[in-house]
């Protein structure tokens, strides 16, 4: 019976491997190239030293840094993600709380409406809001790349489903208490939800870090613009410089995925938790 | 008994943090107000947006600024680099937001739907007439629309076939001097055969040609619509740019590029997608611009030549046009900005700036003093090419980036093996319908502003 | 005093969702009302041309288009693709790491990482280990698997392999997400059950159908839904990989779009595209939650 379990690990061990390798593959080959000569990269690509490291040159990364102003594209990027990040998680989260848990006139048809503005794409409302914007006086500003997406129809509904999951009785003792919804929300449920606030947090930040178009269309100016639109600067004519391309490309996934290694559990169990309620 | 956790979120911590960031995006807010506000007092700011080439050229470009700046005393100019890629998307949506800098550089032919939008205003009088004579014919053709001059290059471009000497003389294949001369379709289609039988028979890949496949966007239409012209099509008729049914998919068209098809199909074309496969030597010619003279030039030294395009029929054809500098309609300072962009066309800053990037001296003075572009200089072809008409601009006409998104389309469907005539009825079909709906890209604001 | 009390949560209520309430109103569902409406006009971008109503034109001509029309087809065989694959490989990578076997947090974290990456980024490094010819990685490697029998094929570029090619970045891409959702669905899952059916006499398999997939219902029906909502957003990797090519095997609706909106300034066009789209994905996910609900009145 041992034995058999040993060979059923050693299989998952197999298995899990071989999918880590096609998992991590293509990573790899990122970061090996951005330590490469652009020339290699594309001469190596098929072999298996496009995977590991022969020689590690630091020319890229200070290519990048020669051509762009990556700091600024750096902070500007962090500046306008963790401030949709944090508004968002305010507005969104007080939202999501009075659809689940709150009784008012409109809250159904509300609710409806919310679920179906999820369906709704930037790309599919670019023009007309980029004429809204424009109207207002806000291009080429953080405000323009930040305020259009601090509610956000998906986080309200993640935060629903969370909530509606809660126990009562954290509610039920605090009411008793005479404790008011605002009260509760931001001591009693709030600091109960961390899982759903952290998930929420780490997919809008993913959705804001890498966006493109958006900023593409309502800023000119470096000063505001985001990392993105640095990386764009390296696709001119060809031949395109895959290794700094790639060395961009590393630095800019770094930062995320640094939080991510740090706060995986938390995120972890705050994905699972939004699902499985579902 | 509301239990005092050691929560993180508690309301006071929440709120300041909250204000801190309003506070801070309203500072940041007002500092990057762009515009002219940001003036000192003693000099006038302008804005100039170039789109962000090659590193030789923004090296130029920059340093050409900075010493602008130093010598005109009243005047600094400001300069912004704009990625390539998404350049006219970006240009649209400044103008849109009525956003657009002093002066900026348009895309060859995007120029004149900018023109037709109201976007520019005219340089009819803010250039000495003395430099308007010396730009080349093929520079003030593209600049000037519905009877203003709206844009001027400071360079021209070139387009043509790099070969390798050593490879055409292996097969014994003759060696055309001047566009007159050209390659006729069927002698280009043996010398392609005959050079991939050489490559198989050394046991390489059969391709022997480059069309720079790895290439994106405007190059398809800008490398591949003279084809057209050579064979007696053409893009759109050129008397009132009203249709595009009747020339783009003519049988003449579909033959031409059913040519080009047949080159990919038979596996004599290089995918190229290590943009190396002349320099590396894979291929014996390559169909490409002024831009890749230098690189070519360091690999192969005497064996390069540089060819004509073949002729489909009807003559060899071949492109023109390229970045040019023109005066967005909101500027208020047309005259300061005018004198920037003279700057840019004296012959001196004229050469610097081909120097770095190949192309081909936008004003007489600057061809004649070229080392590259002179009488005996290796590139003189690409000269007398847009010199002596047998280079055809690219339409002048507002619907272009349609033409042109139409035409990629249809290249790129080709290309993959799909029916040459449907795609092109298609193609002008689109085109046709697009000039209709916008009433034939009649000028509906005037340039001075009516 | 039950009428004051309803009254003040109304209005506490109202307080909670109004800034959110404010955010979307203006930001999302304005510009969408007012896509509906420029659908039926035939604006142009920076057209110096007054604005005409042209009721549907717009829409006759996208259904006579080969390319929207193609558009339409190419999401729905994403979606069908692309659910059952993303969602088959995170069921079966959730069970193997739910095993109590060490080192099972490092595979979690492998397995998760491509999802923190952009979707651009994900798109350009897949078009380097696409690279046609011997050289290229995808080829290297299935010749290799292969022993040669693998003829290198240029994935983007050919009909029936680019849709599959981009299916599989998605994949890539977005498995993580999905299996991390099954895998704490997994850890949730009462032992009793398991030691219930053992001592029945169960086999595995037995225990992994009857038992596993019906408690992970609700995650599963949750991450369909939400993985066919985003596989009808298809745009980044299209637009970097294969512009819609070759002949428009990969384009879809949102490409398409796009692409009328900025490429040919056909603002109206694309507004009436965004609309069609819309009205199928609504209808698409009210058809799966009614679905779900009526499972779950039989439960």
């Amino acid at each position: 019976m041992k034995r058999q379990q040993k060979i059923a690990s050693l299989l998952v061990y197999g298995v899990l491997l071989l999918l880590a390798f096609i998992f991590v593959a293509p990573v790899a080959m990122m970061v090996v190239g951005s330590l490469k000569p652009d020339a290699r990269v594309l001469q190596e690509a098929g072999s298996l030293s496009g995977l590991l490291p022969h020689t590690i040159e630091w020319q890229n990364y200070a290519d990048v840094f020669a051509r762009v102003p990556f700091i600024n594209y750096l902070f500007n990027s962090l500046f306008i993600s963790v401030s949709i990040v944090v508004c968002g998680l305010l507005v969104n989260s007080l939202a999501g709380y009075a659809f689940s848990r709150l009784q008012w006139k409109g809250r159904d048809a509300l609710l409806l409406l919310v679920v179906s503005l999820m369906i709704i794409p930037l790309e599919a409302i670019a023009v007309p809001l980029f004429y809204e914007v424009t109207l207002l006086g806000w291009r080429n500003t953080y405000l323009v790349q930040i305020v259009p997406f601090i509610a956000n129809a998906f986080s309200i509904y993640l935060f629903y489903s969370f909530f509606l999951g809660l126990p009562r009785e954290l509610e039920e003792a605090a009411r008793i208490d005479g404790a008011g919804p605002w009260r509760t929300f931001f001591y009693i449920v709030a600091p109960n939800a961390r899982p759903v606030f952290a998930s929420v947090a780490i997919l809008t930040f993913l959705t804001q870090w890498g966006s493109f178009l958006w900023p593409l269309m309502v800023t000119s100016s470096e000063s505001v613009r985001p990392l993105p639109l640095g990386i764009a600067a390296f696709y001119t004519l060809p031949p395109l410089q895959w290794g700094d391309i790639f060395a961009f490309g590393v630095m800019m996934v770094l930062p995320v995925l640094l939080v991510f290694i740090l706060f995986q559990r938390w995120f972890v169990q705050g994905v699972a938790s939004t699902g499985v309620k579902g | 008994m509301i239990p005092a956790m050691g929560s993180r979120m508690n309301i006071t911590g929440f709120f300041k943090y909250i204000f801190c960031i309003g506070l801070g995006c309203w500072m940041l807010y007002g500092c990057d107000q762009q515009g002219s506000d940001n003036s000192q007092s003693h000099s006038l700011q302008l804005q100039a947006w170039s789109h962000a080439g090659q590193a030789a050229e923004r090296q130029v470009l920059q340093d050409q600024v900075r010493r602008f700046n130093q010598q005109a005393g009243k005047i600094h100019v400001e300069l912004t680099f704009i990625p390539e890629q998404n350049y006219n998307a970006q240009v649209q949506a400044a103008a849109l937001a009525g956003d657009l800098p002093d002066m900026l550089e348009f895309d060859g032919p995007y120029l004149y739907n900018y023109i037709w939008q109201g976007q520019l205003q005219p340089l009819d009088g803010l250039l000495p007439q003395s430099l308007v004579n010396d730009l080349l014919p093929s520079i003030l053709a593209q600049g000037r629309y519905a009877g203003h001059l709206y844009s001027v290059g400071v360079f021209d471009s070139g387009l043509g076939l790099y070969a390798r000497r050593s490879e055409l003389q292996a097969i014994h294949a003759r060696i055309p001097k001047a566009a007159t001369d050209a390659w006729s379709i069927a002698e280009f289609n043996t010398i392609l055969q005959q050079l991939a039988a050489r490559h198989v028979q050394q046991h390489k890949p059969a391709a022997v040609l480059d069309l720079k496949l790895n290439y994106r966007d405007e190059w398809f239409t800008y490398g591949f619509s003279p084809i057209l012209q050579s064979a007696g099509a053409d893009l759109i008729e050129r008397k009132n740019y009203q249709h595009s049914t009747g020339l783009l998919n003519s049988k003449a068209a579909v033959a031409a590029l059913q040519n080009v098809q047949h080159w990919i199909q038979q596996g004599y074309v290089d995918p190229n997608l290590d943009d190396a496969a002349f320099t590396r030597g894979r291929v014996a010619l390559c169909w490409v611009g002024h831009w890749a003279y230098a690189d070519y030039h360091k690999a192969w030294g005497d064996d390069l030549l540089l060819l004509p395009l073949p002729d489909f029929g009807h003559g060899s054809r071949t492109g023109q046009g390229s970045w040019n500098w023109g005066i967005s309609h909101s500027s208020d300072h047309a005259r300061e900005a005018a004198s920037f962009i003279h700057f840019l066309l004296r012959t001196d800053e004229v050469l610097l700036m081909t120097r770095a990037n190949g192309a081909v001296p936008g004003t007489r003075s600057a061809v004649q003093a070229s080392r590259l572009y002179g009488k005996s200089g290796p590139l003189r072809v690409f000269a007398d090419q847009l010199l002596h008409g047998v280079s055809v601009p690219r339409p002048k006409t507002p619907a272009y980036p349609v033409i042109t998104s139409e035409f990629q389309k249809a290249f790129a469907q080709l290309r993959n093996g799909a029916d040459v005539q449907p795609a092109l009825d298609r193609a002008a079909f689109r085109i046709d319908q697009d000039i209709r709906d916008n009433q034939g890209y009649k000028i509906v604001v005037h340039a001075n502003g009516e | 005093m039950a009428n004051k009390l309803q009254h003040q949560q109304h209005r506490i209520a109202w307080n909670f969702v109004l800034p959110a309430m404010l955010g979307l109103l203006a930001f999302v569902l304005v510009p969408f009302i007012l896509a509906i409406i420029l659908s039926f006009t035939n604006l142009r971008l920076g057209s110096p041309l007054p604005m005409e109503f042209v009721a549907f034109t717009q829409y006759q001509r996208i259904f006579s288009d080969t390319a929207f029309l193609h558009g339409l087809r190419n999401n729905a065989l994403f979606a069908l693709l692309v659910v059952p694959v993303q969602t088959g490989l995170a069921l079966l990578l959730a069970l193997l790491i739910n095993q109590s076997l060490r080192g099972m947090v490092v595979f979690r974290t492998l397995f998760f990482m491509p999802v923190v990456f952009p979707l651009s980024l994900v798109a350009v490094i897949w078009v380097l280990l696409f690279a046609p010819g011997p050289e290229g990685s995808l080829n290297s490697l299935l010749q290799l698997v292969s022993f040669g029998a693998w003829q290198p094929r240029d994935f983007l570029h050919d009909a029936s392999w680019a849709l599959p090619a981009i299916t599989l970045t998605s994949v890539w891409q977005g498995v993580g997400f999905q299996m991390v959702i099954l895998l704490a669905a997994l850890q949730g899952i009462p032992q009793e059950l398991y030691e219930a059916a053992r001592v029945d006499g169960a086999s595995s398999p037995q225990q992994l159908l009857f038992i596993t997939i019906p408690q992970l219902r609700n995650a599963l029906i949750f991450v369909i839904l939400v993985t066919t909502i985003l596989a009808f957003r298809l745009f980044d990797q299209v637009q970097i990989m294969t512009q819609g090519g070759p002949q428009y095997a990969t384009t879809t609706v949102m490409y398409e779009a796009v692409n009328a909106a900025f490429a040919s300034q056909q603002v109206a066009r694309a507004a009436a595209m965004t609309v069609v789209f819309f009205v199928i994905v609504l209808l698409l996910t009210l058809v799966q939650r009614y679905w779900l609900k009526h499972e779950k009145v039989i439960e």
